[in-house]
């Protein structure tokens, strides 16, 4: 079991994320966990600053989930 | 003004409270400490059992409040004290915080939170996402106004003698926004190269991560942000201002002349410096080495004076600076700095070896110092100076350098980087060592340096210890070459005019820096002595704008950047906002892989150790004042210059509705909330219920999939000994069976499943609520959950007691626990009354002496409680429990007819 980093210390980086994340969906939306394996950063973090970007304009989620249960975000600029 | 009650608490029972109290038509003061009243219940998703939406109820109820005419919302404003006053009456202190926003202007629009750098976990959302340091509380907030979230300034900021917003360039370049950070620091000064290379950076010495890993690199970030705009810019990019129709001059082109003409520039002036040397710059140019500082970087920050139109007139002396003022110049700045070395006064000074630090530090700039291979040099003093002389002495070739300093290395003036710099670059430093005659050869060349052994005595003026020679101790130490840098004062010829002086120095007002000619101001080390680029960038600025308050009939005073910051936010303050803090992989200043010679020894960060650099920053001060909302506001409102204002109140009455707090679930540890990213509160799955959820849909805060088995845990932390809490909730059963509902209709394939102790569904409608949800599949097993553990998938395995087939211990696996956690009191209420005791009940909720006759009535006289601030109680009951409160004040208004005369008195804070 590994401790979670405090809440407050993962979403700080939220805006320092924006960049690779945007990077990650460039060539199309993907699940949080497919975005976790592009950054290499732990799935429950990226939940935090997908969530805050989706609050703040930069990306948008597809109108359905897939059959595993995820939704596909993407740039909301590539939409 | 003057209030009949005061309400002190703006959730539903508040709301009600003052509704009802206004509409009696007694004159109501409510104080909410949050920006927008509505409390908890707007928050949630709906209310049960009727499943009606909570926004749609409360909101209006806000509204309302906001607009009765008899009722004055004071949001964003604490209570700090309330006395009682021998008329029955009380008097009350209320602290109205800043919000920074101009709220009469504020449209609520939110343009501003999107440019915003700094993120903050969103207390209206649980915390599941983020918001902006500037933030509208939530979108039916009443008033409709945004807030910006100031814990003080941040110390990097704080310390800056510019008043450069350090924190603010470093928030901007984390999120990769380069040139604003360039143009930020181009609101205190343009030169931003010369500072991000040779400033001392005391914003590092603040910055809190020096005492968990060390220092943001402060300093580097802002030369990254110099040398990538000068790479992609040929000029500072900033708009010309229109002309203002007068024109100023500015005595001196060192860092405060600089920067005065720049500040003044930028405000409409027509800028003439007058530089009495060959070339601008001051000691940026002559003085600091280029291993420090290179020409070209101090080119490009003259450069962006130049690009405002600012004229420079070189090798143009000014023996008068008040005869400027009758030649056309509506004002002067004077920033001539300290271009004399001091003299040792020792005999053989004036030998060919023996030269002053300055001078020879201007030869090496000019390209005429002598090679000095193989020979031993000493540099005598303990200051910057001294160190860029030894270390440059170093470079051209000296087979020794040695410094002698009269004090200790403790006392050293100059920076420890310099300090270390030259112990790295083989400079023998030799303390407690006082010069007292430079010896010299038949032929007339220094052959050594004859000193007095010193020890140190009491302190000085200065703090210093002082030295004081140790009788008869003497040593040589040999030496080709002197070079004396033990101080630096202003030039005397030059300062031979009409204004004051003392000390050799201008005289000026410290605040206004205005001299004895009221349209002459002064500026750096001209007034100071030798100091520093960045305090004497920040007297440049501050000269300035008091010369252009001057010139345009307002009053002197401070600089609001260097004087009026908030205070600086304590680093265990900052520390404590966290339970815990990953140490972050340090990011050093580079060091240029061919430092050899006079070539820079640091190295310009890349983009990838700037970022990774920016991103250790802790946002102290939470708003990094970076002004990005201020330029992103269409309506012009924030406004920085606010501060909190403190009022003195006198009211007949006062009603606490200051509601509950919810059961910290980290305190059942064998629960595994905030281990277990899947573990979440009842009042986090209200947020993602609500139709302002923080995400698109109930997911799975560990992967974001929507989650098919659901388990609920009721009576966390309440009827469990093992906390302390033996109390029933009351609301959790219920807010439960609500959230079963709404989940199976959100997620109509999803399985909910509930551990209870005992259903308690005491309410009208409430016990067929139940059965509903049980009709609808959600499946309810008695017997409580002793532990929580999690799969190598993030899913939960609960270990339950199943009661109701023969206690049999049991597990069940959930992709999403949620704890019902129980509801606990707010202290806030009890510290109110200082002259006075408000009675608790014995679980700290405000006890109701007489509840069951007398409800809402409290142990003081005058003094009621309504809803859940006395014991847990669901938005019916608070209501009801409103209105019983609000009948006692009634009565007790009109059995004592307390109202006092019309009293409002502002202290001011």
């Amino acid at each position: 079991m590994t401790a979670l980093r405090d809440t407050r210390e993962i979403i700080r980086d939220e805006p320092l994320m924006h960049r690779p994340i945007l990077e990650a969906l460039a060539a199309g939306p993907r699940t949080i966990p497919e975005i976790a394996e592009a950054l290499g950063r732990p799935a429950h973090e990226v939940v935090y600053w997908v969530m805050g970007m989706r609050r703040y304009g930069f990306v948008v989620e597809s109108p359905e989930a897939d059959d595993e249960g995820f939704f596909h975000y993407g740039r909301k600029d590539a939409r | 003004m003057n209030y009949d009650v005061m309400v002190v608490g703006g959730g539903i029972g508040g709301m009600e409270s003052s509704l009802k109290l206004g509409d009696m038509g007694y004159k109501v003061l409510l104080v909410e400490k949050e920006p927008s009243v509505g409390g908890r219940m707007i928050l949630l998703s709906k209310v049960f059992p009727t499943l009606d939406c909570a926004s749609c109820i409360s909101g209006p109820k806000m509204s309302s409040t906001m607009n009765h005419p008899n009722v004055t919302v004071a949001s964003s404003s604490e209570v700090l004290a309330i006395h009682p006053r021998p008329d029955g009456g009380f008097a009350a202190t209320v602290n109205h915080h800043a919000t920074y926003v101009d709220w009469a202007a504020c449209t609520g629009c939110q343009e501003c939170e999107p440019v915003c750098p700094v993120a903050v976990p969103d207390q209206f959302n649980a915390d599941l996402v983020p918001r902006r340091a500037v933030y509208l509380s939530f979108p039916q907030a009443v008033p409709k106004k945004v807030v910006i979230e100031r814990a003080g300034t941040s110390p990097c900021s704080g310390e800056c003698p510019a008043g450069i917003k350090a924190h603010g360039y470093v928030a901007l370049a984390r999120e990769g926004r380069y040139e604003e950070g360039f143009q930020l620091v181009l609101e205190a000064t343009p030169l931003v190269g010369t500072l991000g290379r040779a400033c001392y950076a005391p914003c590092e010495d603040g910055c809190t991560r020096s005492s968990v890993e060390g220092s943001v690199p402060i300093r580097a970030i802002k030369r990254f942000l110099a040398d990538r705009h000068y790479a992609e810019h040929d000029t500072a990019g900033v708009v010309v201002p229109e002309p203002n129709g007068r024109s100023v001059a500015v005595v001196g082109s060192g860092p405060a002349g600089l920067t005065a003409a720049w500040q003044l520039a930028r405000r409409g002036y027509a800028v003439t410096i007058f530089e009495a040397d060959d070339e601008p710059g001051g000691f940026l140019r002559y003085a600091l080495p280029t291993y420090r500082l290179p020409r070209e970087v101090v080119e490009r920050d003259i450069q962006n004076v130049r690009d405002l139109g600012v004229t420079i007139l070189t090798g143009a002396r000014v023996e008068d600076p008040v005869e400027l003022t009758g030649r056309g110049f509506d004002g002067v700045v004077v920033a001539t700095g300290t271009p004399v070395a001091t003299p040792m006064a020792i005999p053989g000074e004036e030998a060919a070896g023996v030269a002053s630090g300055l001078a020879f530090l201007r030869d090496i700039r000019l390209g005429r110092a002598d090679a000095l291979a193989g020979e031993r040099v000493v540099v005598v003093g303990g200051g910057n100076v001294a160190m860029d002389a030894a270390r440059s002495a170093a470079r051209l070739g000296a087979s020794h350098v040695t410094v002698v300093y009269r004090r200790g290395r403790e006392e050293m003036p100059a920076h420890v980087d310099e300090i270390e710099g030259a112990e790295a670059d083989g400079v023998e430093l030799r303390h407690l060592l006082a010069p007292s005659e430079v010896l010299v050869d038949d032929e007339g060349r220094v052959r050594g340096l004859r000193c007095v052994a010193m020890r140190l005595g009491e302190p000085d003026a200065s703090g210093r210890r002082r030295p004081e020679p140790v009788l008869g101790a003497e040593e040589v130490v040999a030496a080709d070459r002197v070079i004396a840098a033990i101080g630096l004062s202003p030039d005397a010829d030059a300062l031979a005019g009409a204004l004051a002086t003392a000390r050799g120095r201008l005289v000026a007002d410290p605040l206004t820096l205005q001299t004895s000619f009221p349209t002459v101001f002064a500026a750096g080390d001209v007034v100071a002595g030798a100091s520093d680029i960045t305090r004497a960038a920040g007297a440049g600025r501050r000269a300035a704008l008091n010369l252009d308050r001057y010139l345009n009939g307002e009053e002197l005073g401070g600089v609001d950047a260097l004087d009026g910051r908030l205070p600086s936010v304590e680093p265990a303050a900052v520390l404590a906002r966290q339970k815990s803090l990953t140490e972050h992989p340090r990011v050093e200043r580079g060091r240029a892989e061919e430092a050899a010679g006079f070539r820079e020894v640091e190295r310009t960060l890349s983009e990838d150790e700037v970022r990774a650099g920016a991103s250790a920053c802790l946002d102290c001060g939470v708003c990094s004042e970076c002004g990005s909302c201020a330029r992103a506001c269409p309506a012009d409102a924030i406004d920085f210059t606010q501060r909190d204002r403190v009022e003195e109140v006198r009211v007949g009455a006062v009603v606490l509705s200051t509601g509950f707090t919810l059961f910290p679930a980290d305190l059942k540890p064998e629960y595994g909330w905030g281990v277990f990213p899947n573990v979440i509160t009842g009042m986090q799955m209200d947020r993602l219920i609500a139709p302002t959820r923080p995400f698109n849909t109930i997911l799975r805060p560990s992967d974001g999939r929507v989650p098919e088995r659901i388990g609920y845990v009721s009576c966390t932390g309440s009827r469990d000994h093992t906390v302390g809490n033996p109390r029933c909730s009351k609301i959790c059963c219920m807010y439960s069976i609500k959230q079963n509902q709404l989940i199976m209709g959100t997620l109509p394939l999803a399985d909910v499943t509930m551990h209870y102790i005992d259903i308690r569904a005491a309410g009208k409608r409430y016990e067929e609520f139940y059965q509903q949800s049980r009709d609808m599949g959600a499946q309810y097993i008695k017997g409580r959950v002793a532990s929580i553990t999690e799969t190598p998938e993030h899913n939960l395995v609960v270990r339950y007691e199943d009661i109701e087939h023969g206690g049999a211990i049991t597990e069940a696996e959930y992709d999403l626990v949620v704890l019902a956690v129980g509801v606990m009191p707010n202290p806030a209420a009890a510290h109110l009354f200082p002259d006075h005791v408000l009675e608790l009940d014995e679980a700290a909720f405000v006890l109701e002496p007489h509840g069951d006759l007398q409800p809402g009535r409290t142990n003081i006289p005058g003094v009621y409680v309504a809803g859940a601030a006395s014991g847990p109680k669901d938005i019916v009951d608070s209501i009801a429990h409103a209105g019983a409160a609000v009948s006692g004040v009634a009565a007790y208004l009109e059995a004592h007819h307390a109202v006092a005369a019309p009293v409002l008195e502002e202290v001011g804070r």
